[in-house]
């Protein structure tokens, strides 16, 4: 049986890099605050540094908002020939390696992770899966992130 | 901080009662350079995009949902989150995010805590919800 799903595969094999986005207090403490976060090592350079940091930190999700500024590529989705609507953002998935402070500068290098079909009573969706790995000034990998975006047959 | 041998399995973290205020949503939108109307922050766009109102950006919901974990656990202690966004979260609604051990395992010399992770709402809607694992110290 012919595939149902048509979109461009080579992007599995692609390494899109982007950055370096700086990381700054002011971010990091405007992050804090729209999530209501209190914890001073988020937002007092004071308190960070008397934990042993070297500026502020960013709490564990912070890269996922650099990963909304990495222009990904479009992989030309189809569906039994048809092409597919506009997305969704389903799923978010967020693995801290190393902490992330202010004064960084972060590159990222995301590629095509998953591409599959469920389907169900109010039709067929497709999800399509991008894996971005974020790396600091000195090379060290501090998170790697996936976002899953749906869309409808 | 909890130490590991102190968690079992079945245990609740939480729950962590809030909200997203229409500022919140504006401030946190600012930051990744979402800066004009959009259907976080603007009615017309958001009744544009068939929603009844503005909602709460996925990651500031998985933003809020981390801090369940960290103010139980620490700042740096949580590893990994995974989570699926159901439903859309309404601003000036109260949230509620809670958690519960699912399985508690030594890895790589580390102690990990799994857990299920959940944000609902006053009316027991099923926003958000996914799996976390923190790691924790041992006892002394």
């Amino acid at each position: 049986m012919a595939t149902e799903l048509d979109y461009d595969r080579s992007l599995h094999d692609k390494e899109h890099e982007a950055g370096p986005f700086e990381v700054t207090e002011s971010q990091i403490q405007a992050f804090s605050r729209g999530i209501a976060e209190t914890n001073p090592i988020y937002t007092d350079p004071a308190a960070a540094k008397a934990q042993g940091f070297r500026a502020i930190v960013a709490p564990p999700t912070f890269c996922t908002i650099m990963v909304r500024q990495v222009s990904l590529s479009d992989i030309n989705l189809k569906f039994n020939g048809a092409p597919m609507g506009g997305g969704m953002h389903a799923g978010q998935r967020v693995q801290s390696r190393a902490p992330i402070m202010a004064g960084d500068a972060l590159t990222a290098s995301s590629h095509l992770k998953d591409v599959y079909a469920k389907t169900g009573r109010s039709g067929t969706m497709v999800f399509i899966v991008w894996e971005t790995t974020f790396r600091n000034q000195d090379g060290t990998v501090v998170a790697d992130v996936q976002e899953s975006f749906v869309r409808r047959g | 901080m909890p130490y590991f041998e102190d968690v079992e399995l079945g245990d609740e973290i939480g729950p962590l009662q809030t909200e997203a205020t229409d500022y919140g949503v504006l401030e946190f939108c600012q930051v990744w350079d979402n800066r004009g109307p959009s259907r976080f922050t603007d009615q017309a766009m958001a009744e544009e995009s068939r929603l009844p109102g503005p909602i709460v950006p996925g990651i500031m919901s998985m933003g809020i949902m981390a801090r369940l974990l960290t103010d139980w656990a620490g700042t740096e202690a949580l590893k990994d989150l995974d989570i699926v966004f159901r439903q859309p979260v309404p601003h000036h609604k109260p949230l509620t995010i809670a958690a519960t051990v699912t399985d508690t395992r030594q890895e790589d010399g580390e102690n990990l805590v799994e857990c299920d992770i959940l944000m609902t709402g006053a009316e027991g809607e099923r926003y958000v919800g996914g799996k976390a694992i923190v790691v924790l110290p041992s006892k002394p």
